[in-house]
């Protein structure tokens, strides 16, 4: 077996720092991920940022993300960004070599992360029967999209496949419209992702307990309703339908964006106390002191006649200005922001809550910093590896590289660029 | 047994984030006391109410299996009782900010190692982040969505913004905080130790963000899903004679004869077949494809015949994914939500079990681990001021 990474003079590749994977609360354990695209990748980074070493396992033709547009340098930058924190392996898991390197890869490890269609892994030999014979501690996580039973299981999904399906859309939009996707794609994959962490690290307490591991199941159905959570308890628990109310919300008023003279302020009050310093930052004393307004729910009851008296000031001087005066009330207030104007904002670099990882063949990419901030077991964002980097080193250590079998089990992926399509 | 048997969670948090990470914890089996002060949770008192309850549904949802305590109105007695209960627990979770914690006699080292109980896992929740010059301002679900961008990806540019309607970066950090305190639960079964950990909502709506941050940093194309900003259109999919969809074609379905090719003459839109601007696999032209703004129209003529649940079955059919855009009660009562089980329903009130509450499970299924522990509990009522424990 020869792997081309280690040949060409390019070893050093986009290798994870072994100091900030060591450090993490996870430090120790080991993530198997088998997964593509971004539900379940994200879900692997989301364990290696918590310091497990996660270790991807492509199949010879490559995650697709790796060629979806747009790329830097010629990577995917959607590979790049769902794989932060792994090493990478390339395996053939329709060969008989590769299911071996798979088996042992499984039996040394204590989380497995899969996204298939339901069926693929009974076929491929890597369903949790299977695993659970060669690991019982095993941590088996299954993200599908539908769910692994019922008419849909074997549908296929996508983030505005699952936007549609799960009433997500339903809830946005211009009040009157019936509904609007949100055009930012990959949101539910990446929520979906994160409630299935959620998941394995309830499990991983468990067998801490009990010795043993378990299968995890996740659905991007699930996971779509977890973060509809609030609006379907509205409808569950009140029989309110939610529906798209521009930029207001159901629950509070006042809450939602008003034009200031020059742009919109984002606005909200979320008790009686925040209401009458809105009232009193606005000079609308009358207002605050008003008994028809005491009350969120009064306030809910007259939504018109509290947005127009409240407009009606605001536009009389820049948004700006509002703000100081919100903020010196103690008013939750905002202006919008896009990425240009947050990426470097003190208050967003001061919290790493982006990451500019450094790689060494795509150049400098800006990623999602850490969501946790650990004070004794600190979380580091490492950059993605290249695709196929680790693919020695970890048959070696699974003792299958000296052997023999490496040659028709690994191989290394091309670093050129297969080209790109939208 | 569950995984969280004998934990003990104190949450002094309001709103969404807070909460939900202590009922998820919850139904892992630890025992949570919700800490309230004043007029409560600003989130019992927002709409819509549960008629027989008072409360807002949300409230009941996010609380449903909690002890409740209310803390004195005096700040000296309030806090001798938060460290007492702390003294003897194992989670913290607040979203108070931190002179309020000091100003009720905290330890500062509630931010590192709690030196009253250095088995504490302790986690704070702030809208912007615990330092930097936005650390004291206030915050809410509206003003994160619009300071992380996520406004821009709704409604038309110039004309007033439009929010996302679920509750996005109180929820996200709601599970963000449940994560970091499994973690660090599991870590403390290492080495002994509590910690504290930091979240906020800003820093969670980035997060999940990850892939449209990467795509923008610096893309050698300004092409592909993540890209599409403030400037695109609304999406709402394409219009049927009943209902909207959402359907794409392509990647590795439709090997051999093109799915698409079957669909389109199924549905006799063989006009379709003759247009030269659409690509036999249909990648291009339905999905995110690079000519599916542009032929939209053309499709929308064609599928005035059906229903949107029509065109998906067909579309599903031979082998495309589809999705009518449905209301959230659709979604809820689709016969394939039904096959998972996701809803239970619960008595309202401990003593009127005449009324109750269908809620959501926990959003996973575990092969052994029990969930829902609290099956028979209700949301909790406010106002018992019980003595401090060990006084």
């Amino acid at each position: 077996m020869r792997n081309q990474d280690s040949d060409d003079g390019q070893s050093r590749g986009n290798s994870v720092a072994s100091e900030g994977n060591a450090a993490g609360p996870l430090a120790g354990l080991r993530v198997m991920d088998v997964s593509i695209m971004a539900a379940g990748p994200w879900a692997g980074a989301l364990l290696g940022m918590l310091g497990a070493e996660v270790i991807k396992v492509e199949s010879p033709d490559g995650d697709g993300t790796r060629f979806l547009a747009p790329t830097q340098k010629g990577m995917g930058t959607n590979y790049i960004a769902m794989n932060v924190n792994k090493k990478d392996i390339v395996l053939d898991l329709k060969s008989e070599d590769g299911l071996r390197a798979a088996h042992a890869l499984a039996a040394s490890s204590d989380i497995f992360v899969q996204n298939f269609r339901v069926g693929v892994v009974e076929r491929l030999k890597l369903d949790y029967e299977t695993l659970r014979a060669l690991n019982p501690r095993l941590i088996y996580c299954s993200i599908s999209g539908f769910g692994e039973t019922g008419p849909l299981a074997k549908a296929g999904c996508a983030d505005y496949i699952m936007q549609a399906f799960a009433g997500f859309a339903r809830m946005n939009g211009a009040t009157g419209d019936e509904l609007e996707a949100f055009r930012f794609t990959g949101f539910l994959d990446l929520s979906t992702a994160s409630v299935a962490v959620q998941a394995v690290l309830a499990a991983l307490l468990d067998r801490a307990r009990t010795g043993t591991g378990q299968k995890v199941e996740v659905s991007m159905l699930e996971a779509a309703l977890e973060m509809e959570g609030t609006r379907i308890s509205d409808y569950l628990g009140a029989g309110e339908i939610p529906h798209p109310m521009g930029s207001a919300s159901a629950a509070l008023v006042p809450d939602r964006a008003y034009a200031a003279l020059d742009q919109e302020i984002f606005l909200t009050a979320h008790d009686d106390e925040e209401w009458r310093a809105l009232c009193n930052g606005l000079g609308l004393d009358d207002a605050g002191s008003d008994a028809r307004y005491a009350t969120n729910e009064q306030r809910v009851a007259h939504r018109q006649d509290i947005d127009t008296m409240i407009e009606k000031v605001l536009r009389t001087r820049p948004a700006l200005w509002w703000l100081r005066v919100m903020e010196r009330q103690g008013v939750p207030c905002a202006i919008a922001h896009g990425f240009e104007t947050f990426r470097h904002h003190r208050q967003i670099v001061d919290n790493g809550m982006i990451a500019n990882v450094q790689t060494p063949d795509w150049g400098e990419v800006s990623v999602g910093g850490v969501p946790w901030h650990f004070s004794a077991t600190p979380c580091t964002v490492a950059t993605a590896p290249r695709p196929g980097e680790h693919t020695e080193q970890i048959l070696r250590e699974l003792g299958l590289y000296a052997d023999g079998h490496g040659s028709a089990t690994a191989t290394t992926m091309p670093m050129a660029n297969k080209g790109t399509t939208a | 047994m569950t995984a969280l048997q004998g934990i003990r969670v104190i949450e002094f948090a309001q709103g969404i984030a807070g909460p939900l990470a202590a009922a998820r914890l919850g139904q892992l089996g630890a025992d949570v006391i919700k800490v309230e002060r004043g007029d409560g949770d600003w989130l019992r008192h927002a709409m819509p109410r549960i008629p027989e309850l008072g409360v807002s549904a949300a409230f009941f949802e996010l609380n449903t299996g909690k002890r409740s305590v209310r803390l004195d109105a005096d700040a000296g007695e309030a806090g001798r009782f938060l460290r007492a209960l702390l003294e003897s627990a194992d989670v913290f979770i607040t979203d108070q900010p931190r002179e309020a914690l000091l100003a009720l006699g905290l330890d500062a080292s509630l931010y590192g190692i709690y030196a009253p109980n250095p088995r504490l896992v302790a986690a704070t929740i702030s809208p912007w982040g615990e330092t930097g010059p936005w650390r004291k301002r206030k915050g809410s679900e509206l003003a994160v969505q619009a300071v992380a961008g996520y406004t821009r990806y709704l409604g038309v540019q110039g004309r007033p913004a439009c929010r996302l309607g679920p509750d996005v970066a109180g929820t996200g950090t709601g599970i963000f905080t449940s994560q970091a305190i499994l973690a660090a639960l599991y870590a403390r079964q290492q080495n002994g130790q509590g910690q504290h950990i930091g979240l906020s909502a800003l820093n969670t709506l980035l997060a999940l963000k990850s892939v449209h941050l990467a795509a923008q940093t610096n893309p050698e194309q300004y092409a592909g899903a993540r890209v599409g900003g403030a400037h695109y259109p609304p999406e709402r999919g394409w219009r049927t004679g009943c209902g909207n969809l959402f359907f794409a074609f392509g990647g590795s379905v439709g090997k051999g004869r093109p799915g698409w090719v079957n669909f389109i003459e199924e549905a006799g839109f063989t006009r379709l077949l003759d247009d030269p601007r659409f690509d036999k696999t249909g990648r291009n032209s339905a999905g995110y494809g690079v000519d599916a703004p542009t032929l939209k129209p053309e499709y929308e003529r064609e599928f005035a015949r059906y229903s949107a649940d029509e065109l998906v079955a067909m579309v599903r059919k031979h082998g495309g994914n589809a999705a009518s855009y449905q209301r959230v009660d659709q979604a809820l009562s689709h016969p394939q939500t039904q096959a998972l089980g996701l809803l239970r329903t619960i008595p309202a009130g401990k003593d009127d079990s005449s009324t109750t509450v269908t809620v959501r499970r926990f959003p996973a299924r575990f092969s052994r681990l029990p969930t829902d522990m609290q099956d028979a509990a209700s949301s909790p009522g406010m106002g018992i001021r019980p003595t401090p424990p060990g006084t």
